[in-house]
């Protein structure tokens, strides 16, 4: 008997390794339990993370994007995280403005002690993009196959 | 193509166990560029790292990923394995299985596939990893300590223990710190300074360290290992390789100055040391600038000089002061209109000193104790002949001032007798001749000759002058002729000039006005007219133009005029002069209304069309202003005159012939004695610079006006302002004899004392002759030093909260007996002001009840701080204890919200002070107000629930402890930062406690937080270690991961240097080519030094053209695209 395999969205999470990949670190350490369809990417600080790449992952099937970071004033760079704050409202108000809805794409504050904010977290997203479907803006994809289907018979 | 080796970990079972080991690494083959993949047991053992060496070696891999625990824990383990490798260490990826995958997930399939993904994300990104090599850098191994208390002492002594360099810079003019001011310290009660002052010595005589006090951090450039620091060394005034510490300068002092170290709860001498047992022990000059009196005064007479010395009875001294300026002491202590007096700070909180009524009677005093004395000359005789051409107070001061420097001074005088304006101008009941002549006589005696009788122009001329030798010349003849009414009728007999008319009477000449007399103006010159008038037996009548409040005379000269019997007709000006028979009979006038204020801010008087009157006259003085006399500087051979026909010559009193000099009424127009003064100094200077070809500054001497804020006064004593005695009105009215008094030696000293000290030091440079080593400078500026550190320790430590404005229920500042926990450390100290005897400050007698009240400013969200001070609960103890051990029969009652004595002995220490018969009540007190020398305490005892009130005699607040003051500015010249309460930020609060997130700058004492001496001790030791274990390097490498600017791709917009938080990134020029041409242009450069790697550069660069090595655009965006596969 085949079993069909429900639909898991992929979820990307930038982290910093100064709080939020700790976090992520103590989560495990802690054996707290999250859906296996989040990853991790870690950066240096949650302000290395230029907009392209969150573009660049819904481009390449993303269903959802996170940004993680120190909390504001806790930055281990002095002020990074301030500079994703303002990056990423900015970016959010964007991509809703192109229909992608706001949930797909969040900046989250979680430090290096708060394993259990982490899971949380993790837990919440993955449930919240699930229920919204597969991503279907800006997909590499996508594109092609309306292209193929919009294209004019010869 | 590249490579890849693939390592999965089994961790034991803590990976194996979630995840299916075998099928990654069937998968992991199959990855691009992956030509080989095993798995092993425990991958960073020492057999795991061998054998992905040997695989490295047999399979000629490039680059590694190793997949098993989080990289935080082992990537720096195999980085270090990959050194002995042909492998760059930075050419390995950590997959991280078992932290965020096999712990974290229950379904070992979906484990799995999540693993399978993470090693295929690190794959991608090794594959674009490229090889990095750190730099070096250089370390000077020279040590900056910032602060010399307890904390930068111990830092510095152990820094130089280590062998190292250490310069250590301390604001105030002694290093010590807090910890100095302390009597005793708990709980041990050892005395305070004879455990900090040996520290003081050692730093002194320790061989590598350079202690630079009265200093502070300017500037900090560069980074760890190679900082540029600039420091201000401010200004002593006193030569320290010169000054021996003798005190004899101190002892000459007269300025009595509050003492900041005892909490102004002493005085000490402008020119002090911060406490007997200073380091170095050597005197610094307290000057805020130049006092107002001697700023605002146009000669910079040193008023603040002579009142100081004639407070404490040195009246030579202080005459001499003046006589520094000019040797008309007597006269301008009569007739200055005293601009020192307006600009007084006292006029901010009562009334002004009386300066030139004390100057009065310096001279007086010395007259009449037949001390006026002569005055040497000590300069060598000089050849050079100098004429001056006008015996007033420019031309006399001048030759006074040349005189001084040995040069030959002829003064000729027009008229039959020496003084100007002083002599024919001011009258003598303003101005006693006989001290005119005594002050010229002085001046005379100085070897200056003058030639009365003899008129510019018509006995001598410029070039017969010249013949004769004379060098240079000062033209000073004053502004001795009328301006004209421009009414008809004006050359009617019966109008007179004032100046005329007053040059007539001091002459002797009795002029004889008749009955009724109008004088026409509102100046000194009208006043001085119509009062001598009034003397000549006349009704006189002053007609002004405008209100008496636009009236240009001193107010007081027009009160005194009132008093006497002048008549004043204001917005009056004359029309008509109507004669009868040739003789005059009245004046025509007309009222005026004040109109629109003019460009100098005056309102101009605007006639009232028909409102003409006539008023009946026998004599109409003219006093509306007075010109120079040109016609004979003119028959001399001098023709150049401004378009107000005044003498043209520049500030510097030259005009345009080289050899010849301007200055006073005659340069300016009518003016005041003190300006005429000024110029003729000026003009001394300026001729000295002609004939000896220097560039010496012409004005004295002076520093920026230092102004006293009334806040600053508001618990000065009010005192009044001396009363000047003057004859019986009757004698006024009648006699030309002297109106006004002048002070006796009691009134005139008290006025002097009434002196609050606005620069400190008062300039009488007293401490100049005191000092026998020649050591006071005078004029010396701060001085900015440049040295290279390569590291830095701040230890600026605290300050106590300003609780008066805080706390206004405990009296805001205004009982003197509610004192702050410092303040009765420096009452109970025995080098203190009162020699460790505990007093109250407002009557010094012995407290009886003494009420000590905890946690005042701390832990007080709503007034003060959040935070406790720590030390609070502990050095209460300790105060509690010092009034029960040295007040016999005293009570102690210590009002607390907690008691916190976390420490060794401490609690102990607690428990004997409660024995010792301490009250502990626990509560706050919500108010105290005084009653009949008492200050009563109502406050609350909430153990029993019952409101407490306690008579007390003294009250003592242990204030909150707050960051020093210009901390904030030092972190930000630093690049470090403060929490909310400015406190200096730890990089880390447990693991990294004196280390800054800044690297090669470090923390320690109570500049972090506030803390104990125990405490802050320990971590002086830490941050000394830190700074040792960084010097014990004689290069640094830096970490290569850092961000890296592609020159093509930069367009030199900027943005990337706003995002740095380390000032890592500026812009540089570079030169390339484009076509023919090589073309300038800027662009983004990364100190590689400064760069920390947080790329937040990287993601804000539009072009791309900044990118993070190790997590470069190109290595993410691998890494999500394999993600997403």
């Amino acid at each position: 008997m085949s079993v069909i395999k429900e639909w898991e969205p992929k979820i990307l999470v930038f982290t910093c390794n100064w709080c939020t990949y700790t976090g992520a670190d103590l989560a495990g350490l802690n054996r707290m339990k999250y859906p296996e369809n989040v990853r991790l990417v870690r950066v240096p600080c949650s302000s290395r993370v230029n907009p392209q790449f969150i573009l660049r992952a819904f481009m390449k099937g993303c269903d959802g994007v996170l940004v993680c970071g120190c909390h504001p004033g806790d930055c281990h760079y002095v002020s990074g995280n301030y500079f994703t704050r303002r990056r990423f409202m900015l970016m959010q108000r964007l991509l809703e403005y192109n229909g992608v809805d706001p949930a797909r794409f969040q900046a989250r504050w979680i430090s290096g002690s708060e394993a259990a904010k982490f899971r949380d977290t993790m837990i919440r997203v993955s449930k919240e993009i699930k229920a919204l479907g597969p991503n279907t803006k800006f997909r590499e994809d996508w594109y092609v196959k309306e292209a193929i289907a919009n294209e004019p018979s010869k | 193509m590249s490579r890849i080796g693939v390592f999965v970990c089994h961790c034991g079972s803590n990976i194996a166990s979630g995840v299916h080991i075998d099928k990654v690494v069937e998968a992991a083959k199959l990855f691009p560029n992956v030509v080989y993949c095993e798995d092993n047991k425990y991958t960073c053992s020492e057999p795991g790292q061998f054998k992905i060496k040997a695989a490295i070696v047999e399979h000629r891999l490039d680059r590694v990923v190793v997949c098993t625990c989080s990289p935080r824990m082992h990537e720096s383990t195999f980085r270090k394995m990959l050194k002995g490798t042909t492998i760059n260490p930075y050419m390995l990826e950590v997959a991280n299985l078992r932290e965020q995958c096999s712990w974290v997930h229950t379904d070992k399939d979906k484990a799995t596939d999540k693993a399978i993904s993470l090693v295929r994300m690190a794959a991608a990104k090794v594959n674009e990893n490229t090889s990095l090599f750190p730099s070096k850098i250089k370390v000077t191994k020279r040590a900056l300590v910032i602060g010399g208390g307890i904390a930068g002492m111990q830092t510095a002594l152990d820094i130089a223990d280590a062998g190292h360099q250490v310069t250590l810079v301390e604001r105030e003019p002694s290093i010590g710190g807090k910890m100095v001011m302390l009597d005793k310290t708990f709980p041990t009660m050892d005395c305070s300074a004879c455990i900090s002052t040996p520290k003081m010595v050692e730093c002194s005589s320790h061989p590598n360290i350079t202690i630079m006090t009265s200093s502070e951090v300017e500037k900090v450039d560069g980074y760890i290992g190679n900082f540029q620091a600039i420091i201000r060394q401010k200004a002593r005034y006193v030569d320290h390789s010169l000054c021996k510490g003798c005190s004899d300068c101190m002892d000459a002092c007269p300025v009595q100055a509050r003492n900041n170290f005892d909490l102004g709860l002493g005085k000490r001498k402008a020119v002090y040391t911060l406490f007997p047992q200073a380091v170095p022990n050597k005197a610094v000059i307290e000057k805020k600038g130049a006092s107002p009196c001697k700023f605002n005064c146009p000669a910079h007479l040193d008023a603040h000089g002579y009142m100081a010395l004639t407070g404490v009875g040195r009246y030579e001294e202080a005459l001499g002061v003046v006589r520094r300026t000019t040797p008309f002491a007597g006269v301008l202590g009569r007739v200055c209109f005293h601009p020192c007096e307006e600009n007084c700070s006292r006029n901010k909180i009562d009334q002004p000193l009386a300066i030139a009524t004390v100057k009065r009677f310096l001279a007086d005093n010395a007259r009449k104790s037949g001390k006026l004395g002569k005055i040497a000359v000590t300069a060598e005789p000089k050849d050079q002949k100098i004429a001056i051409i006008g015996s007033g107070p420019a031309g006399l001061n001048c030759a006074y001032m040349l005189a001084l420097e040995g040069y030959k001074v002829t003064v000729f005088e027009a008229l039959p007798k020496p003084g100007g304006m002083l002599k024919v101008g001011i009258p003598d009941y303003r101005l006693d001749k006989a001290v005119l002549a005594e002050e010229i006589k002085l001046i005379e005696d100085m070897g200056v000759e003058i030639k009365c009788n003899t008129r510019i122009g018509k006995d001598i001329s410029f070039k017969a002058l010249r013949g004769k030798g004379y060098k240079a010349f000062f033209i000073a003849i004053g502004a001795h002729t009328d301006s004209k009414l421009n009414v008809p009728g004006e050359d009617a007999l019966g109008v007179v000039a004032g100046v005329d008319f007053l040059r007539e009477s001091n002459l002797g000449n009795n002029p004889k006005p008749g009955k009724r007399v109008i004088v026409v103006g509102g100046g000194n010159v009208a006043m001085d007219a119509a009062r001598t008038a009034l003397r000549l037996g006349s009704d006189v009548t002053v007609l002004y133009r405008r209100s008496e409040a636009e009236m240009p005379a001193n107010a007081l000269e027009i009160d005194h005029a009132r008093e006497e019997g002048v008549k004043f007709e204001f917005l009056a000006a004359p029309m008509e002069i109507i004669s009868e028979n040739g003789k005059l009979s009245g004046v025509k006038s007309i009222r005026n209304r004040l109109g629109e204020p003019d460009a100098k801010g005056r309102r101009s008087p605007v006639p009232i069309p028909g409102s003409e009157f006539i008023l009946g006259v026998d004599t109409l003085i003219k006093a509306i202003g007075q010109k120079v006399v040109q016609e004979d500087l003119t028959a001399a051979g001098f023709t150049l005159y401004d378009r107000w026909g005044n003498i043209a010559a520049n500030a510097e009193t030259k005009t345009e012939l080289a050899d010849v000099f301007a200055g006073g009424d005659a340069q300016t127009g009518p003016a005041t004695v003190i300006e005429a003064i000024a110029a003729g100094n000026k003009a001394a200077k300026a001729i000295m610079n002609y004939l000896e070809g220097t560039e010496l500054p012409i004005e004295p001497y002076l520093m920026p006006e230092a102004t006293v804020e009334a806040d600053e006064l508001k618990n000065v004593p009010r005192a009044a302002r001396g009363r000047m005695p003057m004859i019986p009105i009757q004698d006024r009215r009648s006699t030309f004899k002297e109106a006004e008094l002048g002070f006796d030696e009691k009134t005139a000293v008290a006025e002097a004392l009434r002196c609050v000290n606005c620069a400190v030091c008062s300039e009488c440079r007293a401490c100049e002759t005191a000092c026998q080593s020649k050591a006071i400078l005078r004029e010396q500026e701060d001085e900015l030093i440049t040295q290279d550190f390569g590291a830095i320790v701040v230890t600026t430590g605290y300050e106590l909260i300003d609780w008066a404005p805080l706390y206004g229920e405990y009296g805001g500042g205004r009982y003197p007996d509610v004192i702050t926990g410092l303040q009765f450390e420096r009452l109970v100290n025995a080098s203190g002001p009162t020699e460790g005897h505990i007093l109250r400050p407002s009557d010094q007698t012995e407290p009886k009840n003494v009420v000590i009240i905890k946690c005042v400013g701390s832990r007080d969200e709503n007034k003060g701080k959040a935070y406790c001070s720590r030390a609070c609960c502990m050095y209460g103890a300790k105060h509690a204890h010092q009034v029960l051990d040295k007040i016999p029969d005293s009570r102690c009652y210590v009002f607390y919200m907690d008691v916190r004595t976390a420490g060794k002995g401490y609690e102990e220490f607690y428990g004997r002070t409660r024995e010792d018969g301490a009250m502990y009540l626990r509560g706050r007190v919500a108010k105290i107000y005084q009653e009949g020398g008492k200050l009563i305490c109502k406050g609350e005892d909430s153990l029993l629930g019952k409101a407490v009130t306690v008579e007390a005699d003294m009250v003592v607040l242990e204030t909150a402890m707050v960051p020093s003051p210009g901390v904030v500015k030092l972190a930000g010249i630093l690049g470090i930062s403060t929490d909310p309460d400015k406190w200096l930020n730890e990089a880390h609060p447990k693991l990294r406690p004196v280390e800054t997130n800044s690297a090669g700058i470090f923390l320690a004492g109570t500049c972090q937080g506030p803390k104990d001496i125990p405490d802050t001790v320990a971590q002086a030791g830490a941050a000394a270690a830190k700074v040792s274990a960084l010097f014990s390097n004689d290069e640094l490498e830096t970490n290569p991961m850092i961000s890296k600017v592609i020159d093509e791709k930069c367009s030199g917009c900027g943005l990337c240097v706003g995002c740095c938080p380390y000032t890592a990134i500026s812009l540089q020029e570079i030169e390339e080519r484009v076509g023919a041409l090589r073309v300038k242009r800027l662009v983004a450069s990364v100190n590689h030094a400064l760069c920390q790697g947080c790329g937040a550069c990287a993601g804000a660069c539009r072009p791309g053209a900044i990118d993070l090595q190790g997590f470069s655009n190109r290595q993410l965006l691998e890494e999500v695209d394999a993600l997403c596969l």
